[in-house]
């Protein structure tokens, strides 16, 4: 019994150690095309802010304090080397540093991308589910339709009409998506839209993937079988075909999140809200690499983080995807 | 607020509720409640007001646009200021302020002002760390100031006493008080709260000005709360939200709202709010500067015949209905009407196809292609898009070459800048010829005068305006050196463009004419 328990523990070790170092592999090669890129790129802060109040000089040393004038490895091993003990370096804009800049954004990223999931995630499987189950009805022609008008509709253009019904017709909601005064209840009507914005088209995606999930599995013998035992159709439904069906779901949530904590830019925009996405944006017209990189680095992190909890967690929902890893094979 | 209902249809019924019913009513209640937007009334005493771009620096010495600038000007003093809705001066922190000679200037001020959290009152060291750390070689490893430029030729400023001091320069400087003690480059900030905090500065800045800065974030915005220790005219209102919305559709819509108060918008963005109950429009001249540069080191635009063809070639009336929707006027010369200086009698070009084809004709031009190199803005791709079809008509094929900002900033800059053919640029302006007219002097030749344009007698002219202190003496020497430009055929004078005001009717905002820089201490209501 301990024996097959150190086995199973070494399994996880070894998956969890390969995911590790495909992760600082991901890392390091994004922040290697994010360096070459700032070095191809033209442009630098001085000028592109202060137009033509900047000087040569001033120019020139925009350059020099974003170590623009370096060699590439060198500004890697630097950029690298300060990361690992929490300096992201400073913004030569502000001359604030840009872990403050980044701590300043992220509860708003974090916050509204577990809202849009969540919610996604809250209506989109029911939705599946019921079309599954209820396949080829009415309701299930209903919902193929509206799931595939909110996955092909932009975010930014579902938020620009949530805007027009909800804060101009109705007058319901506010139109920024930011507290000016940070009051708890005035945050949270402020984020009812943009979470919205954000989330309808994963309801129609998660809706859609769910549905197909379950289909198959609903058309499992072991589900027949369960059936066979006079186990109600909740339960089947619910506790043994969802759980496998949702797999798959699993997968694309965690892209989904990796996604949005970087790519919700646009709705930021519209909404006037605070974010990461919205800060790398505005580093990036402004030439402001050091923001960049440092941003660019924590969305990157974070990315891959999110996509190893889910990796672990449906590789403890089905044990055969870890024993199906390359590592296992080879060890094995 | 949702609409009235309908009476609801009377009957009987059982109420019965269970848990799950019970919470869903509960949570619909509290939800209802949430979304519960208070209703916008009259004039309060407290607004909020847009602006396009992040505030990022609210140090002068480090400041990085206007936007900091106008939150700067009201958070700290000045020695002198602009009078509400002029480009006028009056005393602020200074009791006196005398020239007493072209190149000093003394300075005494009005006792008793304090700086906020608790850094005391201001005193003439103030005055010169404010000013020498701006316009002097930083010290202590210090960061130079990216203003280093306004403060030229000071020499330093002296202390003669705990209110009075002297500022002395190595030479005259004709726009001193205009752009520069009455502006950014001018506020003065307590030595004692910059050494203390050091970068944390930047967001944290200490004035005494009518307002002090409560809350600051980026990609946010700024609160600015009335400082009840200033002793100047007391602000209207109470309290001033400044809020970063980079995007003209979310702030026609939170104006629409009730959210937003006013704000500054594009003539085409602004035209939809015009019909809009309670919101007043208005346009107002900018002293921001639009044109059609050519640079006359590159064949074929080195020929003088070519230049004049394409000024002829073109219809600047045209491209201004397209690019700003007919709201915006139409600049002749390089000042705008509300800068000394200004050409009056500059000429005003009218489209000659004929004429241009036999300038063409003369310099041996044909089968032109030439590249037109704007930033990527709507109005701006308006204009290039006129420009290109008006000049196919004399034989010059164009293609028009837009830009993402950074990028097109950078077009000019040394021998990159050497390759551009035609480029339409903008650039705000300030109350001062000098200020505008530095940027196409032979120095700033690969860096911002993209036209390449060489004249030593500009350049002379330029001079000489920056140490005349006889306005009259000034506007002449002004005037002729728009002459040259004119004969230089490298510019074609587009527009000073427009601002579209969008307020509350019952606010009147203020701001120096020109609408670049704002005074957000003089704004108030009607009535």
């Amino acid at each position: 019994m301990s024996g097959a328990g150190e086995t199973r523990t070494d399994e996880l070790m070894r998956y969890v150690g390969s995911r590790l170092l495909t992760t600082v592999l991901i890392v390091v090669g994004a922040m290697l095309l994010l360096f070459a890129l700032s070095a191809v790129v033209p442009g630098d802060p001085a000028t592109t802010l202060l137009g033509p109040q900047a000087t040569p000089e001033l120019s020139r040393r925009f350059i020099a304090d974003m170590g623009l004038d370096q060699p590439l490895p060198t500004r890697l091993w630097r950029f690298f080397a300060n990361a690992a003990t929490g300096n992201l370096g400073t913004d030569v804009i502000s001359g604030r540093a840009v872990a403050g800049l980044i701590r300043e954004v992220i509860p708003y990223t974090l916050i509204l991308t577990f809202s849009a999931i969540g919610l996604a995630v809250a209506i989109g499987v029911p939705l599946g589910v019921f079309a599954a189950t209820h396949r080829g009805s009415v309701l299930d022609h209903v919902l193929a339709f509206v799931s595939v008008a909110f996955i092909a509709v932009p975010s930014f253009v579902i938020a620009i009409f949530l805007l027009l019904i909800f804060a101009i017709w109705l007058d319901w909601l506010p139109v920024l998506g930011a507290s000016r005064t940070g009051a708890l209840a005035d945050e949270f009507k402020r984020m009812i839209l943009p979470t919205l914005a954000l989330a309808l088209g994963w309801i129609g995606f998660i809706a859609r993937l769910v549905r197909a999930s379950m289909l198959e599995v609903l058309g499992e013998p072991y589900i027949r079988t369960s059936r066979a035992y006079g186990l109600s159709n909740r339960l089947v439904t619910y506790k043994y075909a969802l759980k496998n069906a949702c797999i798959p779901t699993i997968t694309i949530l965690g892209m989904g999140i990796g996604r949005l904590l970087g790519g919700a830019v646009l709705v930021e925009i519209v909404f006037a809200r605070p974010g990461l996405g919205r800060l790398i944006y505005s580093a990036i017209s402004e030439r402001n690499y050091p923001v960049v990189q440092g941003a660019v680095l924590v969305v990157v992190v974070l990315f891959v983080v999110v996509n190893l909890i889910v990796d672990l967690g449906y590789s403890a929902i089905d044990p055969r995807i870890r024993h199906d890893s390359p590592d296992h094979g080879a060890s094995g | 607020m949702p609409n009235a209902q309908e009476p609801p249809e009377i009957c009987m019924t059982t109420i019965r509720f269970d848990r799950r019913e019970f919470l869903a009513t509960v949570a619909g209640s509290a939800l209802v409640y949430a979304i519960d937007v208070p209703a916008q009334s009259g004039p309060r005493s407290s607004i909020t007001v847009r602006i396009d771009r992040d505030l990022a620096v609210l140090d002068p010495a480090n400041r990085t646009g206007p936007w900091d600038g106008n939150v700067m000007r009201v958070v700290f003093q000045r020695l002198m200021k602009q009078k509400p809705n002029s480009a006028e001066l009056e005393l602020d922190a200074a009791a006196e302020v005398k020239q007493v000679s072209p190149t000093v200037i003394e300075f005494r001020l009005k006792p008793g002002q304090m700086f906020t959290d608790g850094f005391g009152e201001m005193t003439a060291e103030d005055v010169k760390f404010s000013f020498e750390r701006i316009g002097l070689p930083p010290k202590d490893g210090a960061k130079e100031s990216s203003y280093k430029n306004d403060w030229l030729h000071l020499a330093g400023v002296e202390v003669k006493g705990k209110y009075e001091g002297r500022i002395v320069l190595a030479q005259p400087r004709a726009n001193l008080f205009d752009v520069v003690i009455a502006d950014g480059s001018g506020c003065i900030v307590s030595k004692k709260a910059v050494e203390q905090r050091g970068a944390d500065f930047a967001t944290k800045p200490v004035g005494s000005g009518p307002y002090q800065l409560v809350s600051f974030e980026r990609q946010k915005g700024a609160t600015l709360r009335r400082n009840a220790a200033y002793a100047g005219r007391k602000p209207r209102f109470d309290e001033i939200a400044i809020r970063f919305i980079s995007d003209a559709r979310t702030t026609d819509l939170a104006l629409r709202s009730g959210e937003l108060d006013f704000a500054v918008l594009a003539p085409a963005s602004a035209d939809p709010l015009r019909a809009i109950a309670g919101l007043t429009v208005s346009d107002q001249p900018s002293i921001a500067y639009v044109w059609l540069g050519m640079n006359v080191e590159k064949a074929p635009l080195s020929d003088l015949r070519v230049r004049q063809a394409i000024r002829l070639a073109l219809d600047v009336d045209q491209m201004l209905a397209a690019g700003y929707n007919n709201k915006a006027p139409r600049l002749n010369t390089l000042l705008p009407p509300q800068i000394l200086g200004h050409w009056r009698e500059a000429p005003v070009y009218k489209r000659n196809v004929a004429e241009a084809k036999s300038l063409l004709a003369a310099a041996g031009a044909s089968n032109l292609k030439l590249k037109l190199l704007i930033l990527n803005q709507a109005n701006y791709q308006n204009m290039a898009l006129v420009a290109r079809s008006l000049l196919a008509d004399v034989g010059i094929t164009v293609e028009v070459d837009a830009q993402e900002g950074g990028t097109f900033w950078n077009s000019g800059k040394g021998d990159t800048g050497k390759n551009i053919d035609l480029f339409i640029t903008r650039f705000n302006g300030k109350h001062d010829p000098n200020f505008i007219m530095q940027w196409f002097v032979s120095g700033q030749i690969g860096n911002w005068n993209w036209q390449r344009w060489n004249s030593p007698e500009f350049d002379a002219l330029y001079a000489q305006s920056a140490s005349e202190l006889d306005p009259a003496k000034r506007r002449q020497i002004v005037i002729e050196a728009q002459r040259l430009m004119d004969r230089s055929s490298a510019f074609v004078w587009l527009t000073n463009e427009a601002n579209t005001l969008v307020h509350r009717s019952w606010i009147r905002p203020a701001a120096v004419p020109g609408w670049l820089d704002w005074q957000y201490d003089e704004f108030t209501t009607t009535g």
